[in-house]
């Protein structure tokens, strides 16, 4: 850390501006001042305050390291009109980053102007010109608020025009400002009047010479005081003659910095640089400015004629960024909020993406969320953000007309979404809701704010009245979490289906997923912040991309509550050795075990698929098109209802031609055998007298703790070979999608996807339906499974005795048990069906697993694993600890 | 009370100073729920107060007391008020109708002049929670002090507002503020005085997040000791982002010192809104620019739902990471705000008191 600090000027907007020695000027933007622009005047009559503000962002792009702002003039209402524009200002980051600086001559215009800085401003000016006590006071209340001060060189006797006049009065004022009133001399900042040369009066042509004097005498003797002025003041002669205008600002303010001047009021569009202005002219500006003849000023304005009407410099703004493609040029004025372009670009867009939509969902959202990512690293921040959000909001109000043709073009479109925000019960914190709002209306939503500590019922009523399309909560405190929670659980409860957003400074992603989610079976998403609302709320609206949005986001809830389970689980595991412990168990001498009538394997080729038919749970099907419900039930649904009736009907159509066609091919093998459990493990013996081990499956055990219940692993179902007894163990592989990917690449062959899609989902279906009804065949070796009298509901309920789990599902995380299975069963050779090298089935229309018939045998997810079990894994199943790893990845607690 | 401020500068180039713990996230420790939080007093009051933390100075003292005392035992040099939105702006969100609510329209200067700042009940609850508060403190800080021999020290909270006058509301019109600067800093005199009143050492302006709302506050202290002649040590602290910016006002937290400066702050520094490893690099910038005392407070971590505080980090990590700061020199008070325990507080005692507080650099001369 430093010792000490050097005493500069230090300014700032909402970042630092240090006058710093190697800053040898600073220039302050004069655009923004009524007096000195006649444009920015007109435009602020007019009330044209967005295009006033334009002005100022370009000064700021020119370099200005202050703006200067000025409403002095006898149109304009100067003290609210002050206010007004700086409070528009701070909405501006580009402009609100520079210092201001306030300037009037009216006092209650400057403090109007101080009560709008978060930043340490310039006042520009106060002076002694109404005696020594207003000075104080106004001194006094210029640094209560905490800003600079410009010193005009006035006193009760008026303005100082000579040298004398300057360091007099300049020197009174740096005594009473920092003996007195305690005023930080660096602070302090001079204006020793630039008065206009070449007037044709004898008297004013030292007028130069004296400021630059009076500024070397300032630098000399005021310690840390620096020296300011209007540099255009010097050239009003030269009016119209931007040529000469420009040379003498240069030149004056090389000789005048040389001679300290610290900064100026200065057209930066109106400097030439000082090597380029022509000798000639250059020798006759100095000769006028220097007072080093008595005829300079005649000579002058002779030269000066040849330049008369030729404009000056011109304006160079970088445009560079206008050469780019048009998704590039949308980007860089949503990041860097510029208007100006907007409609032209929005135009070529939407003429290259052929639907208005399209440009918003592509460039325009494409843009917003690199704002959000930038926003979300700490590179941008809220007021940007939202400046941001009215570029979108031009460019959507351009496209809003094309859209409204649209719409009335084909009537059943949607329009621009509604959406209900509050703040909910026992919090009253909304500034982060309002910019939330804001940018969601800059977008065209309609947005109802219900405001702060809004009850439940409230905002659920107000959601019914004004037939919302989706519900924005936010909090900032702790428990605005449980009233999201119930917020969430009501929706539920009164049968919402509309959209839940979340946010507020302590929700996440995480606890949305874990804990609002659960609550509510519509999309819940968590809004990180105002700038990611209109990506969200957009997809959500949008017929094409709801779908796939909600997918993902159920998605990533997935993930998250995966990860929290793994965190908080992973401390709390039993060791293996623990949990083995607490495995389930029965009296195996007296328990019930059926025996088969039966042991080895058979095959089931070309089952005709008609049979297949009645095993057929349909509710899956619906699934497999994103429609959650239960068959039959979901026919009758009010909102879904006829879209699935006509799914259904599809399906039962092109179900019958592929029975009738024989467009599919059932094929399948199963096998029952002796067998026992030994440890975790189940020997499968090659008769009931065991003589031979012929496969070996491995289980895995739960190491959740659990009060009342058992650890459960799937070899506890099998009695133990120590018991003495035999027990049977049996295996299934089953597919019907011979045939089926053909039979869908033909209809997406002939870009009919829907068919596609349809034909593949019902291979799916069938094949479980095959799993089913092997199954049942297989209880019916059994005697039990002869008695069990159930209906087709009932089996589809799996309201029988055993179960069929599959390697690769929770019950049995571990996919490559599958090739043991297949070993055991032969089963590419008897159905076709081919493992890949991921453990995958092909044709994928297929399904394999292992019977267990233990009255108490259930389903059950393993869960997380202790390194000490995945050890004691690999060993048993003879492969190293890394192979068992990486297929056990997601289920390692580790 | 009489200004501190000498023996305070004295003290701080001898030691760190160890400021308290969250007061908002330690009282929801105490489970109180809506009935107790309304007290007879307020039984029949229309909004819900559960969440209203300052009117527990007056509905249950004792709770307040008992944290106070627990963050002075924990080893608290300083503590703050339970005043965090002691002022009439701020209760009202808890006893004044929205308009939006019922539609009768928006918020706007005009609403808050008739509705809240002219309104005595909201006037005097402020004036009267804010007493209330300084005397809980008082009476704990001197009680310890006088037992351990080590004078304890009252800070007045100054809270950062339910409004801001750096953004607009109103999506179509930036230039719309829903109250102004002059009555944001009459309500912060308001405060002012009645912290004063109650017998406060040290005004702190904190949680700034929005940079022009604490300069009304440091307008209206100072109007206050001109014109009521007196003077108190005042302490600046900003609420900033990911990016060391005031949260809402975007003002990056060394020009935020640039324009607070020539108040002449005991401190300035940064609390809440981030944890301690992302505040490091703000407290550090801060800490090579400023050239008066820093003080630091950071949350627990940032916010985690899922831990039991709502913040992750244990005692252990607050000082560890408290620990570099001193050790680094950067800080001459520290603290914790959200999700600090007096257990975290008193662990953050542990760490600055291992350390020698920063030296402050000098303005050249």
């Amino acid at each position: 850390m430093p010792d000490t600090i050097p005493r500069y000027l230090r300014l700032s907007g909402s970042e630092v501006y240090d006058h710093t020695p190697d800053k040898n000027f600073l220039m302050i933007g004069e655009r923004t001042n009524v007096a000195g622009s006649p444009r920015f005047r007109k435009l602020v009559q007019e009330g044209n305050l967005e295009e006033a503000v334009a002005v100022a962002r370009q000064q700021v792009d020119n370099g200005a390291n202050v703006i200067d702002i000025c409403f002095d003039d006898g149109m304009i209402d100067g003290a609210p009109m002050m206010t007004q524009f700086l409070q528009l200002v701070q909405g501006e980051p580009d402009i609100a980053k520079v210092p201001i600086m306030v300037d009037s001559s009216k006092w209650e215009i400057i403090e109007a102007g101080l009560k709008c800085l978060q930043g340490k401003g310039i006042v520009n000016s106060i002076s002694m010109k109404e005696g020594e006590d207003v000075f104080r006071e106004h001194a006094r209340k210029v640094l209560r608020y905490g800003a600079a001060v410009v010193v005009m060189a006035f006193d009760e006797n008026g303005q100082a025009a000579t040298y004398e006049e300057k360091i007099r009065i300049c020197e009174r004022a740096y005594r009473i400002l920092v003996d007195e009133v305690g005023f930080p001399p660096e602070d302090i900042i001079f204006d020793p009047n630039i008065l206009t040369v070449a007037t044709g009066m004898e008297e004013h042509n030292n007028y130069a010479v004296d400021f630059i004097n009076a500024t070397r005498w300032i630098k000399e003797n005021l310690p840390f005081a620096k020296v300011s002025g209007g540099v255009s003041n010097i050239s009003f002669s030269f009016r119209g003659n931007n040529v000469v205008r420009e040379a003498m600002h240069s030149a004056f303010l090389y000789h005048a910095t040389r001679a300290g001047m610290d900064m100026g009021i200065v057209n930066a569009g109106m400097l030439e640089v000082y090597d380029e202005i022509p000798k000639e002219l250059l020798d006759k500006v100095e000769d006028v400015l220097l007072n080093r003849n008595p005829e300079a000023t005649e000579v002058l304005v002779d030269y000066a004629e040849q330049f008369k009407g030729q404009g000056g410099k011109k304006q160079e703004v970088d445009l560079a960024w206008r050469e780019q493609s048009v998704e590039k040029r949308l980007e860089h004025a949503l990041l860097r909020g510029i208007t100006e372009f907007i409609d032209e670009d929005t135009e070529e867009a939407r003429q290259k993406y052929g639907r208005p939509l399209l440009v918003i969902e592509g460039p325009l959202m494409d843009g917003m969320s690199i704002v959000g990512d930038l926003f979300g690293a700490g590179k941008m921040f809220l007021p940007q953000v939202v400046k941001s959000a009215r570029v979108m909001k031009k460019s959507v109000a351009y496209l809003t007309p094309y859209m409204e043709e649209e719409k009335a073009a084909n009537p059943d479109q949607k329009a621009a979404g509604k959406i209900v925000l509050a703040t909910v019960k026992g919090d009253v914190h909304d500034i982060g809701k309002n910019i939330v709002g804001v940018v969601l209306a800059c977008n065209g939503y309609d947005v109802v704010d219900l405001g702060v500590m809004v009850p439940c019922d409230r905002i659920l009523e107000a959601a019914i009245a004004e037939k919302a399309d989706i519900i924005g909560l936010s909090g900032l405190i702790t428990p605005s979490l449980d009233e999201m929670m119930h917020v969430a659980s009501e929706m539920e409860r009164r049968g919402f289906t509309i959209p839940l957003l979340i946010g507020g400074a302590t929700t996440s992603a995480a606890h949305t997923a874990i804990k609002i989610a659960p609550k509510y079976s519509k999309p819940i998403v968590h809004v990180l912040d105002a700038s990611r609302s209109v990506p969200v709320t957009t997809s959500l609206i949008s017929d094409e991309n709801r779908d796939a949005f909600i997918k993902k986001n159920e998605e990533r809830h997935d993930e998250l509550r995966l990860k929290f389970s793994d965190n908080s689980a992973a401390k709390k595991l039993l060791p293996y050795t623990e949990a083995c412990t607490k495995k389930f168990t029965c009296d195996w001498q007296t328990q019930n075990i059926a025996e088969p009538d039966f042991t080895g394997r058979k095959v089931i080729n070309d089952l005709p698929l008609e049979d297949l038919l009645p095993m057929i749970d349909w509710s899956p099907y619906f699934h497999a098109w994103e429609m959650r419900g239960r068959y039959p039930a979901i026919l009758d649904d009010p909102e879904k209802g006829v879209e699935a009736t006509k799914l259904f009907n599809d399906a039962q159509e092109l179900l019958q031609q592929i029975v009738a066609e024989k467009q599919f091919r059932a094929a399948g093998v199963y096998g029952i055998y002796p067998a026992n459990s030994v440890g975790d493990d189940i020997e499968v013996y090659s008769d009931a007298d065991r003589s031979q081990v012929i496969a070996k499956f491995h289980t895995l055990r739960q190491q959740l703790p659990k009060k009342d219940k058992p650890n459960y692993a799937l070899a506890d179902f099998i009695a133990p070979r120590d018991s003495g007894r035999i027990d049977y163990f049996g295996g299934f592989a089953v597919t019907t999608g011979h045939g089926a990917d053909e039979f869908a690449k033909a209809f997406t062959d002939d870009h009919d996807d829907y068919s596609g899609i349809m034909a593949k989902a019902l291979a799916d279906r069938l094949a479980e339906a095959f799993a089913e009804y092997m199954h049942k065949r297989v209880r019916d070796h059994f005697q039990f499974g002869k008695s069990e009298n159930l209906s087709h509901e009932d089996i589809l309920r799996e309201r029988y005795r055993g179960i069929r789990p599959a390697p690769g599902y929770p019950a049995q995380p571990d996919h490559t048990e599958k090739e043991t299975l297949f070993q055991l069963l032969n089963a590419t050779e008897e159905a076709g069906i081919v493992l890949t090298e991921s453990m995958a089935m092909h044709p994928g229309a297929s399904v394999s697993g292992i019977y267990f018939n233990h009255p108490d045998a259930r389903y059950f997810g393993v869960g997380q694993i202790t390194k000490d079990q995945l050890t004691n894994y690999a060993e048993r199943k003879g492969i190293t600890v890394e192979v068992a790893e990486r297929w056990l990845g997601p289920w390692l607690a580790y | 009370m009489s200004n501190c401020r000498a023996e305070l500068e004295q003290a701080l180039t001898e030691r760190i100073f160890v400021l308290d713990g969250a007061m908002g996230t330690t009282i929801r420790g105490y489970g109180l729920d809506e009935e107790a939080t309304r007290g007879e007093r307020f039984a029949n009051s229309p909004k819900d107060l559960k969440n209203n933390g300052d009117i527990l100075s007056i509905t249950q003292p004792d709770v307040i007391g008992d944290i106070h005392k627990r963050f002075l035992e924990a080893g608290s040099d300083i503590i703050e008020t339970n005043t965090f939105s002691g002022t009439t702006i701020a209760q009202s969100e808890f006893f004044v109708e929205d308009p939006r609510e019922s539609g009768k329209g928006r918020k706007d200067p005009e609403f808050f002049d008739r509705e809240v700042l002219q309104n005595a009940f909201l006037r005097d609850l402020a004036w009267e929670l804010n007493l209330e508060s300084v005397k809980l403190c008082r009476k704990w800080a001197d009680a310890i002090g006088s037992d351990t021999g080590r004078k304890r020290y009252v800070a007045g909270a100054i809270g950062p507002l339910t409004v801001s006058l750096s953004v607009s509301p109103d999506a179509n019109d930036a230039g719309f503020r829903v109250v102004t600067f002059d009555q944001v800093r009459d309500d912060y005199k308001h405060q002012t005085r009645a912290l004063i009143e109650g017998g406060v050492d040290i005004l702190m302006v904190e949680t700034i997040f929005d940079a022009l709302n604490a300069k009304a506050a440091l307008v209206a202290i100072q109007e206050v000791f001109e014109e009521d002649s007196c003077e108190y040590p005042i302490i600046i602290s900003a609420a900033v982002g990911r990016g060391g910016e005031t949260l809402i006002s975007g003002q990056n937290c060394i020009a935020m010192w640039h324009a607070m400066r020539h108040v002449n702050p005991l401190a300035i520094g940064l609390n809440c809104s981030l944890g301690p490893d992302l505040m490091r690099p703000f407290v550090e910038s801060l800490s090579a620019a400023a050239t008066t005392f820093v003080s630091c407070y950071p949350n627990a971590g940032l916010p985690d739902p899922l831990s039991p505080t709502g913040f992750p980090y244990s005692p252990e990590d607050m000082e560890g990471y408290i620990d570099d700061f001193a050790k680094s020199g950067f800080v001459n008070l520290v603290g914790g705000c959200c999700g600090n325990t007096p257990e975290h507080v008193a662990a953050i005692a542990k760490a600055a008191e291992r350390h020698a507080p920063r030296k402050l650099p000098q303005l050249g001369s």
